[in-house]
């Protein structure tokens, strides 16, 4: 593997692990009525994934 | 002077894309799906619309409250309303990127010209529909809109008040004008599928959806701002106190800005003559002596006694303009006589290329105001020039 696959598959962990911590925060949102805070992190999943989607392709890991 | 400054801007364009493509994989390059990104918006709206409708009254004593209750008793209402507001923003900035892009790279000329005004008549729907969203909320930046709205449709000669009555159902405020608005709200946004169908139908593969990457950024942008920007309305109209100052939005309440500078009927004026040289701009450029005719061919016409239902030039044709059909008579031709299909050329969808024409081995296509000896023609006179 690579240093570029590598650098981005660094980075693709931790937009995971930034997800996951998203997750849980949109539980507790949901437990305590902070819609709001849910919406944002939705906003913050979905903008995780979006980067995901990208160093995944620019680390070689998808496409050509 | 236009083509050189065109040229320039055609010039930094490409360099953006360029640049973009240096950050970007080339398929992921955003400004390639401003068309696409614009479709992913209308339907984030329509689908937030549609939650929207449910709750919404359309009278005077309810509409505020009804707003009010959406934001704040119905479960995710804030949210589901900041979507709608939020995408609304980016959908008239992604057709607004989509124009100004596909202006400084041309792509308005030949059968482009179709898309080009479709896509005109798209963006005046899509203010429409954002101004009339604004007017459901009926808080006082509603009523302000109202009135400057009547007013600069008002000043229109010999038929303003006519105009005024159609739009706001009679003078000043009756109890008509919320449930118009609603309707000018949604019935214009039904016209924006027909009007998109125009504009796809007939360019060849149209990027009609962004890839994942953009629609998972876009979708979280909004998310994201809405959490964080929440959506609230201006305090609720009063007729009796009348409101004072306007709360701008940038991409949709610009142009009443003009109301300060200008009289209604100016700014009106100036609205229809941009209007009318946007839907000019296609035909503005002369055309080069290389296309000189070649826009006018006439919609590709089957010769009836040739055809052989071979199915060649509905293979090759790229814009699906041509079906085919059960013969109903034999041909003419030898190798016509036998012919158990027949083509039908679609004209809506043709655009003139004369890409059957090639295909056709039994010369059963032509362009009627391009046939084959003009062709040659011009070929020739090319060739001795």
């Amino acid at each position: 593997m690579g240093d570029r696959t590598a650098a981005f598959g660094s980075r693709i962990i931790g937009l995971s692990v930034l997800s996951l911590v998203c997750i849980l925060g949109i539980f507790w949102g949901e437990a305590t009525s902070h819609r709001l805070v849910v919406g944002a992190l939705i906003g913050v999943v979905l903008l995780a994934y979006s980067f995901i989607v990208l160093f995944l392709r620019k680390g070689g890991f998808t496409g050509v | 002077m236009y083509k050189r400054w065109l040229a320039r801007l055609l010039r930094w364009t490409l360099r953006l894309d360029v640049a973009i493509n240096r950050a970007y994989p080339t398929d992921f390059n955003p400004l390639y799906y401003t068309g696409g990104l614009s479709n992913l918006f209308l339907t984030v709206l329509v689908l937030s619309g549609i939650f929207l409708f449910f709750y919404y009254v359309p009278s005077f004593n309810e509409a505020y409250t009804s707003v009010q209750f959406i934001t704040n008793d119905v479960p995710y209402g804030q949210i589901i309303r900041g979507i709608h507001r939020y995408a609304a923003d980016a959908f008239i900035i992604g057709i607004l990127l989509h124009f100004f892009r596909n202006w400084f790279t041309e792509r308005f000329r030949f059968s482009r010209d179709e898309p080009w005004i479709s896509g005109m008549m798209l963006l005046l729907f899509a203010g429409f529909i954002g101004v009339t969203g604004y007017v459901l909320v009926w808080d006082q930046r509603s009523e302000l809109l109202v009135a400057m709205t009547g007013g600069v449709v008002g000043s229109v000669p010999l038929v303003g008040g006519w105009l005024r009555s159609m739009l706001f159902g009679g003078a000043g405020l009756t109890n008509l004008l919320l449930p118009r608005m609603l309707f000018l709200h949604v019935g214009p946004a039904v016209v924006l599928y027909i009007l998109l169908w125009w504009h796809y139908v007939r360019i060849r593969h149209p990027k009609v959806w962004p890839p994942a990457v953009w629609t998972l950024f876009s979708l979280g942008l909004i998310f994201l701002l809405t959490g964080l920007v929440p959506t609230v309305s201006q305090p609720a109209a009063s007729p009796a106190a009348g409101p004072t100052r306007l709360a701008v939005d940038l991409f949709y309440l610009l142009p009443y800005l003009g109301l300060k500078y200008l009289p209604p009927l100016a700014l009106f004026a100036l609205a229809v003559v941009i209007v009318a040289y946007g839907l000019y701009i296609p035909y503005q450029l002369p055309e080069t002596q290389a296309e000189m005719g070649l826009r006018d061919s006439g919609v590709a016409q089957v010769i009836d006694a040739n055809c052989t239902g071979c199915e060649l030039c509905y293979y090759d044709c790229p814009y699906d303009a041509i079906v085919m059909v059960p013969s109903p008579h034999p041909g003419v031709t030898k190798a016509a006589q036998a012919r158990k299909l027949f083509a039908i050329v679609l004209e809506s969808r043709c655009v003139e290329c004369g890409i059957c024409i090639g295909a056709c081995p039994f010369e059963a296509l032509e362009l009627p105001r391009l046939l084959e000896k003009d062709v040659h023609e011009k070929v020739l006179s090319a060739c001795k020039s």
